[in-house]
């Protein structure tokens, strides 16, 4: 268990240093303080993002060989995703209020960062919902799969509905030099998170899969053999 | 027993086994008459805004009626049981996948061949045969998507929950696509020949991945 | 010639265990009994050799070929008739019988003479759903021959037919290989000269009949 514990407090430390590195980040002209919520917010979507393709990857290789270690990753990477992805649809809430009025708005990104949510908590509940073992992987990785590849085509189509239906909507995502190093760096401290967590994520999962196939003691069988020949 | 044979024998016992027993019609119907309810009783639609609400109208229908019929096909108990004994033929899984999607999708389409005149009845817009393409169109890469959840949630508990928490996700592209060619037919703004594209796109990729999926969500 | 063999076969329903390391011989020709109360894993054991159902550890061999991986050559070697009879209800016991003929890829012409051998020639166009129990019994018999198995495997066949259960069990069952379970001891005995007995999920023996019963 040491090294897990040593890379997760590696991985506390690192974010400890984000937030240091977003607090002394120059703060933004427009839209004040709150602007510093999008260092985490973005990380954290990248991160869901990277999280989500290790449960791709893994969908696809359990498809492919029945690997159980693949069928851990994706599980892990899937939980870690989860989290990640509220974490930024969470902020983007906060973020979005004081700069846009509302809490949320149907633009591209956010729609298809619900839908990744909805996606993949689906996944989730098909894993705990379905027979565990071979049939809850193997019809969760499916629904990874299907997940994957519909979210870019999501934020695709909103995008282009959204060119038929121009709105005004200004988002800045230009950075100066500083801001984005601080990004960059809480980008990078992020992903090493999000990492750290799936390793110690799979490493659970191993556990409770030994357990669900612990032998248990056998019933009493009687010794005397139960078949005789029948006359 | 080429796959083509198989994927018309089991639409067409599908169909025969409904026709039969009609438990999906009355369902179906069900949405309509609620979708021509809440369009007259729930909005203020006058001739001038019908081509603006009725569409929204439309594909609500079309998606909670979707729900039901794909939902349908493989969730009886001795469905279950009846898909693993086809399972035990050489038949292919992908031909059965399509036969059952095939029937699905033509039950919808009754309904759709009620709705969409029906609303356009009632509420003046226009019946546009780009209207019409465009629905089937979208039905199509539906129906696909639908029936691959459908078979998957079979095998699952709370799979009322679930089939339309994967399949909406899923259909989203269609419904922005289909409604905006269908808002476009009724004489909106809108590029009514670039939503037709993405959606012959959307069917194409959706109809291919459900097809190589089959395999593994039929299987044991 | 060893037509099954299955070693070691175990299966868990998530934290039950239904198959206990079982494992099975069955040679061309043989008919082979599986007794057992209910929940001893009969069910669950034929649906393994039935390749309906994969077995989380250990293998089975049918026709010397590995049965999970050679799914589908094998489909034309076996047939089954499960615990859930999987018919269908709105379409007529002849209906039904053309539609898996279609699947299997054989002639429709077979139905007829499957019917007559299930005695239910008479009740071709009757709706499967109308049908008694026992009626049903036989049309998933009559299916599950429909395309000639070689290797035949019954889940309680007998749980709904009548007094001619062995004698009809009899016919289907000749020149063919044949795993049966069944609850009724007096028609194992019967029909199988060998018997596998399970509790618990675990094989408890075989048995070989010494004398044949009238």
């Amino acid at each position: 268990m040491n090294r897990y514990r040593t890379w997760a407090a590696l991985a506390v430390a690192l974010m400890l240093g984000a937030g240091a590195a977003i607090y002394y980040a120059p703060t933004d002209y427009l839209q004040g303080v709150v602007q510093k919520i999008f260092y985490l917010h973005v990380s954290s979507a990248i991160a869901a993002y990277g999280c989500f393709a290790v449960v791709l990857v893994g969908s696809l290789v359990y498809l492919r060989n029945e690997s159980a270690a693949a069928d851990r990753f994706a599980r892990s990477g899937a939980v870690v995703g989860v989290v990640f992805t509220t974490i930024t649809l969470v902020m983007g809430s906060l973020w979005a209020k004081p700069i846009w009025g509302s809490f949320w708005t149907w633009d591209a990104r956010l729609t298809s960062t619900l839908v990744l949510w909805i996606i993949y908590a689906g996944y989730l509940l098909v894993r705990r919902m379905a027979d565990p073992g071979r049939q809850a992987a193997r019809l969760a990785a499916v629904v990874g799969i299907f997940g994957f590849i519909d979210v870019p085509i999501v934020h695709f189509s909103v995008t282009w509905w959204r060119t038929q239906h121009p709105r005004p909507v200004v988002v800045n995502d230009a950075l100066p030099p500083q801001m984005l190093a601080t990004f960059l760096f809480t980008l990078a401290c992020t992903l090493v998170l999000a990492a750290v967590l799936i390793g110690i994520r799979y490493r659970i999962e191993t556990l409770l899969d030994a357990r669900l196939r612990a032998i248990e003691p056998a019933p009493i069988v009687s010794a005397a053999p139960e078949a005789e020949p029948t006359a | 027993m080429n796959p083509f044979r198989v994927a018309v024998a089991v639409a067409i016992k599908d169909l025969r086994s409904e026709w039969r027993t009609r438990e999906l019609v009355p369902a179906l119907a069900q949405f309509i008459v609620l979708a021509l309810l809440i369009a007259n009783f729930g909005f203020q639609i006058d001739a001038r805004d019908a081509p603006q609400i009725v569409p929204g109208v439309l594909w609500l229908a079309l998606v909670f009626a979707g729900l039901v019929a794909f939902g349908r096909t493989f969730s009886a108990e001795r469905e279950q049981a009846s898909l693993e004994a086809m399972m035990l033929t050489p038949a292919s899984p992908i031909a059965i996948f399509a036969g059952k999607a095939v029937a699905a999708t033509a039950l919808l389409i009754l309904c759709e061949a009620v709705l969409v005149p029906a609303l356009s009845l009632f509420f003046g817009t226009a019946l546009d045969p780009g209207v019409v393409f465009a629905v089937l169109l979208a039905t199509v890469g539906m129906a696909a998507l639908g029936c691959l959840f459908a078979a998957l949630v079979a095998r699952v508990r709370a799979r009322e929950l679930l089939l339309p928490l994967l399949t909406l996700p899923l259909w989203i592209p269609f419904i922005i696509a289909g409604g905006q060619a269908v808002q476009a037919a009724l004489g909106l703004p809108g590029n009514y020949d670039e939503a037709v594209g993405l959606l012959i796109d959307f069917d194409i990729l959706f109809v291919v991945l459900t097809s190589l999926a089959a395999r593994y969500v039929l299987d044991e | 010639m060893s037509v099954v063999v299955a070693n070691r076969l175990t299966h868990w329903f998530g934290h039950d265990m239904a198959l206990d390391s079982v494992d099975l011989v069955v040679d061309a020709g043989e008919h082979m009994a599986v007794l057992g109360d209910n929940g001893a894993g009969k069910t669950t054991l034929l649906r393994v050799l039935a390749t309906a159902l994969r077995p989380t550890s250990g293998t089975v061999e049918i026709a010397g070929l590995n049965a999970f991986r050679e799914k589908r050559r094998l489909r034309h070697y076996l047939g089954y008739v499960g615990h859930t009879l999987g018919l269908y209800p709105a379409l007529t016991a002849a209906e039904n019988l053309e539609f898996f003929c279609d699947l299997q890829g054989v002639d429709r012409a077979r139905v007829d003479g499957v019917l007559d051998i299930v005695g239910l020639r008479g009740d071709a166009h009757r709706r499967a759903g109308q049908l008694s129990r026992g009626m049903q019994q036989r049309l998933a018999i009559a299916r599950a021959v429909l395309h000639e198995p070689r290797l035949l495997i019954l889940d309680e066949p007998d749980a709904s037919l009548g007094a001619d259960a062995a004698d009809l069990l009899a016919t289907v069952m000749r020149n063919r290989t044949v795993v049966l379970a069944t609850h009724d001891h007096s028609l194992a005995n019967r029909l199988c000269p060998r018997t596998l007995n399970l509790r618990h999920g675990r094989s408890v023996g075989t048995a070989t009949r010494l004398h044949v019963v009238k």
